[in-house]
């Protein structure tokens, strides 16, 4: 069972649960940068939330089908054409061997998830099979996905099962993101931060991390300290003035102010950050936030039992 | 008598600074050795831990860790086998050597000189595959990072701030004044044992003929 990968997309990659146990050796978790749309995908083929999917920024992705098998997509909005007609997202399709299918462009929202039943089959290192671009491991060689490519799937009976995410657990997509955060270890650098909050994503954005300019405080000193464990999420600000949000596939240490840490509950909206969104900081307590992610998880439950955000 | 600082890194990592840095390693690897954490990272002053918020409360990890603490005893800490490692300083390899030799008020030969005469040791693993925090350089050697980082600085370079040397796994963007690279591969996934380096361990450079 494969797939032959005829349009590649925008460093499309193959993503499944993150590492962990790595990161003293430099080596980051990588997964999705949206976990949450990429279990909704894996849900509709009866997959694990976290088996693997391939990731698409931006779509633009053309796949040939080499066998009868179920897939699904889930994450930012986009128009799916399955063998010359429209499909919908966020529901079981299912394509026959020779038939082809298309992902458009998206306006809205960063990121694409296309699940197959039985998963894609990838490279291991270190524990996972997600795709880790600045060290090249994992996934498709350790690289994004290009025109000839052939991805394997796991061997999984289709179930059969025409599957639709409920209503309630889709989520909106905005050019506006409120993020929860709460204080990282150099906070008293930006006192008074949450006033006047006026911050948008630059044009500098990948899986490492994202560029936020805006109203923040200027460093009073070179804005450099000892390095010290970072994590996606971590919101450093540089002496450019701007900062800078990680995201899984970022350094493990830096020595830049740690100002910020957008809490685990969301993190997944991280990932569907585009160039020009507005983002706006709620402060919270890390008990407070704890609780954020218990809700979260609670609220998804009944449909996707085992997600780990 | 050893003293621990605890502070929070958000909502599911904590950060445990000693009042000796030495500390830190047989601390990490006490805490990896424990199985109770999902990463145990050192830096250069800290050692985090990241664990699930759903599993654990931030307050029930940070007590959790306390109460481990109270009853930590750092054993002697085996430091690695040492390595030869050759360096490369031909220009292509060294763009910022020059212009450090001159802010120090030194010739790149008695620059380098320094730099293979300290009596080195890897720090540290992190930032990205590979790249290892060197201590134990000539503290008279002075350089800060670039204003602006490079975009892409070749796998293997070396960097100097003061105080250390970084050495590069990857080839990537990198924001350390460069002197040169060395001949050896830092990280290889493909390798049995992809990392070369290990924290503790004791680097003798030598410079290679051009």
């Amino acid at each position: 069972m494969s797939f032959k990968v005829l349009k590649p997309g925008v460093q499309a990659t193959l993503q499944a649960a993150p590492r962990s146990g790595t990161r003293h050796l430099g080596v980051p978790a990588s997964g999705p940068a949206d976990g949450l749309s990429m279990a909704l995908a894996n849900r509709l083929v009866g997959n694990p939330s976290d088996a693997c999917a391939i990731e698409m920024p931006f779509g633009l992705v053309s796949l040939e089908a080499s066998t009868d098998c179920a897939i699904a997509f889930a994450g930012a909005p986009a128009v799916i054409e399955l063998a010359g007609n429209n499909a919908p997202m966020h529901r079981t399709l299912y394509i026959r061997a020779g038939e082809t299918v298309s992902v458009g462009a998206a306006e809205i929202g960063a990121r694409f998830y296309m699940a197959v039943s039985g998963g894609f089959l990838a490279d291991d290192f270190l524990g996972s099979a997600s795709t880790c671009l600045p060290a090249m491991v994992g996934g498709l060689r350790g690289r994004a996905l290009q025109a000839g490519d052939c991805l394997g799937t796991g061997e999984q009976e289709p179930s059969f099962d025409e599957l639709e995410t409920p209503e309630n657990m889709l989520q909106a997509f905005t050019h506006a993101f409120a993020l929860r955060c709460v204080d990282g270890p150099d906070a008293e650098l930006i006192p008074g931060w949450e006033s006047g909050q006026d911050y948008e994503a630059t044009r500098r954005a990948d899986r490492t991390g994202i560029e936020i300019s805006g109203s923040w405080p200027p460093l009073t000193d070179a804005g450099l300290k000892p390095s010290a464990p970072v994590f996606p999420g971590t919101v450093q600000l540089t002496p450019s003035g701007n900062a800078f949000v990680l995201l899984p596939d970022s350094q493990t240490t830096g020595g830049y102010p740690h100002v910020l840490q957008v809490i685990r509950a969301d993190r997944h909206l991280l990932g569907q950050i585009r160039p020009g969104d507005r983002i706006h900081f709620l402060k919270r307590t890390p008990d407070e936030a704890a609780t954020d992610l218990r809700r979260k998880t609670a609220y998804f439950r009944d449909w996707l039992p085992d997600l780990s955000l | 008598m050893p003293a621990f600082h605890l502070f929070f890194l958000g909502d599911d990592a904590v950060a445990v600074q000693p009042n000796d840095r030495a500390l830190r390693h047989p601390l990490a690897k006490a805490l990896r050795d424990s199985g109770e954490w999902i990463d145990t990272v050192p830096g250069k002053e800290v050692v985090a831990v990241h664990f699930d918020p759903l599993a654990l409360r931030p307050t029930e990890a940070m007590g959790k860790l306390e109460d481990w603490l109270s009853s930590f005893r750092a054993g002697a800490f085996e430091p690695g086998r040492p390595i030869d490692l050759h360096l490369d300083c031909s220009a292509d390899h060294a763009p910022d050597l020059q212009t450090l030799a001159d802010q120090n008020g030194l010739t790149p030969h008695t620059l380098l000189e320094r730099v293979t005469g300290s009596e080195l040791v890897v720090d540290m693993l992190g930032f990205t595959p590979g790249f290892a925090y060197v201590e134990g350089l000539d503290p008279t050697l002075k350089a800060e990072r670039l204003a602006v980082p490079r975009q892409k600085v070749m796998a293997g370079a070396v960097g100097l701030v003061s105080g250390q040397l970084g050495f590069y796994g990857l080839t990537g963007p990198g924001g350390w004044p460069i002197i040169g690279r060395l001949t050896e591969t830092l990280f290889d996934p493909e390798r049995a044992a992809p990392f070369l380096l290990e924290e503790g361990q004791v680097v003798r450079l030598h410079l290679v003929d051009v």
